[in-house]
């Protein structure tokens, strides 16, 4: 017995004095360690010096898409003025008020819009959208004292501005953060890819291509039909509470724009089809039951393609091929 | 003939020349010559009819600055604001007041270039919205990707030589 135990007690002494303790300390030079962790932490963009971030001039008609900071400075009256927002389909916009400088009683403004709109239309459509229309406009001078940052529900978003007084300004810093289920997407390019997923909720999602392209679907999933076959008494997927469809049109709304073909059966090959409008849309309506998974690529059509699809189609309100 | 075999018969005939739905083909377009198409057609046309000469200088318009980049970049255009889009006669004005296109290069002597975009605000719908064409906005999300890029670009440099002290 006092054999094993010693036996034990040597054992544990050699493995004691095998083992060596490293101790170390970061020395100090030119980067601190935070000052290096707070460039390559996203998280930590707040704290970034004020040289990393960039800054511009905001114009009276503006397209950002870049992150950083927008001044807008009157010269002279500016009565409508209109600055579009877009980011990665996998970004939202996060557009916060600084330095406001305008006479709100005055007739000027500054309205955050979620989402674009152009000659009426707006993008997501109504039905795409969780908020009503009036909701989507946030005017700086009826919340912005105490909302002062505007957050978009998709990648694109815009703010309509008015100043009277020459010298009155604002500043908008625009930041874009991570949106992990992305739905309602405008393509900043004409060719791409795109995997839309929709986890088991109750929604509508647009991806908006604008331009004439040819969409490639490679895989469409919908998660019903793994299960049982759905009950057709309606010709094409009308039935269907989960579907996608190809839309077509001229405008920027998708709820306004012809339906091309829908698609509501599972498949792994890829079926394509060419929109020739300004605006092509892939949307996937799903019920909430399933996860809902459309995988798709599309090019630009070039100009030969467009003039033979107005030649072979019958159809006047894109062309369709 | 007997009552049951002409009903059979009948029966047959309705049933033959039912044709099955076919699966997943292109939506049936005549549904939309009824309702949606026709009346924003008609509504388009209306409008368009109202406006006509205004749209087609703010065409005019619109094609001047696409073949002028450089006036789009350095120029913030001043628009009146109007409850209904600019009559013809302010566009009129403004067409003529632009300079020929093969002289005006110099864009910052408050030259009279505006009005390209009209904000219209329709009397029914107090929507805030903004007339541009696609063409115009797919040249703007091209520049701001560029703008973007070179940033990136920028920044990448920055970090790389605070990196490298």
């Amino acid at each position: 017995m006092g054999g094993t135990f010693r036996e034990q007690l040597f054992f544990v002494m050699l493995c004691l004095s095998v083992l060596k303790g490293h101790a170390r300390y970061m020395e100090e030079n030119e980067i601190t360690p935070e000052g290096l962790f707070s460039l390559l932490n996203s998280e930590l963009k707040r704290e970034i010096p004020e040289e990393f971030i960039y800054s511009r001039p905001l114009r009276c008609l503006d397209m950002v898409a870049a992150e950083g900071q927008f001044t807008f400075t009157a010269d002279r009256p500016h009565l409508s003025c209109a600055a579009f927002f877009i980011a990665e389909p996998n970004q939202v916009i996060n557009v916060e008020y600084d330095s406001v400088d305008i006479d709100c009683r005055g007739g000027d403004f500054i309205k955050v819009f979620d989402g674009w709109v152009m000659k009426g239309e707006k993008f997501p459509s109504s039905q795409d959208h969780a908020l009503p229309l009036m909701e989507r406009y946030i005017d700086y001078c009826d919340s912005g004292t105490v909302r002062r940052t505007v957050r978009s529900s998709q990648n694109v978003a815009m703010v309509f501005f008015r100043v009277h007084t020459v010298g009155s300004s604002f500043t908008l810093t625009v930041r874009k953060p991570i949106n992990p289920f992305p739905c309602n997407i405008i393509s900043q390019t004409p060719e791409g890819s795109f995997t839309m997923v929709i986890p088991q909720q109750h929604r509508n999602c647009s991806f908006s291509i604008i331009y004439p392209v040819e969409i490639k679907i490679a895989e469409l999933s919908l998660g019903h039909l793994n299960d049982f076959p759905i009950k057709k008494s309606m010709p094409g997927c009308a039935g269907a509470g989960d579907f996608v469809e190809l839309l077509g049109g001229n405008g920027m709304d998708p709820s306004k724009m012809f339906p091309v073909a829908d698609l509501c059966y599972n498949f792994n090959g890829p079926a394509q089809m060419k929109i020739g409008c300004d605006n092509t849309v892939v949307r996937m309506v799903s019920s909430g039951r399933f996860v809902n998974r459309v995988a798709f690529q599309y090019r630009l059509l070039d100009r030969q393609e467009l003039q033979r699809i107005k030649v072979n189609s019958v159809e006047d309100f894109c062309f369709t091929g | 003939m007997k009552p049951v075999p002409l009903i059979l018969l009948l029966a047959t005939v309705l049933l033959s020349s039912h044709i099955p739905p076919s699966v997943c083909r292109p939506r049936d377009l005549a549904m939309f010559d009824g309702h949606g198409y026709k009346s924003q057609l008609d509504e388009v046309l209306l409008k368009a009819g109202d406006n006509a000469i205004s749209y087609l200088i703010g065409e005019k318009i619109l094609r001047y600055l696409q073949r002028n980049p450089r006036l789009q970049a350095g120029l913030p255009p001043q628009f009146p604001f109007e409850v209904t889009p600019l009559g013809s006669r302010g566009l009129g004005h403004l067409a003529r007041s632009l300079p020929p296109l093969e002289e005006q290069r110099a864009p910052e002597e408050g030259n009279s270039l505006e009005e390209f975009v009209e904000l219209t605000k329709r009397n029914d719908d107090p929507t805030i919205s903004i007339d541009l064409t696609f063409h115009l906005l797919r040249n703007m999300i091209e520049m701001a990707r560029i703008e973007s890029q070179k940033e990136q670009a920028e920044l990448n440099r920055k970090y790389l030589d605070e990196v490298g002290k």
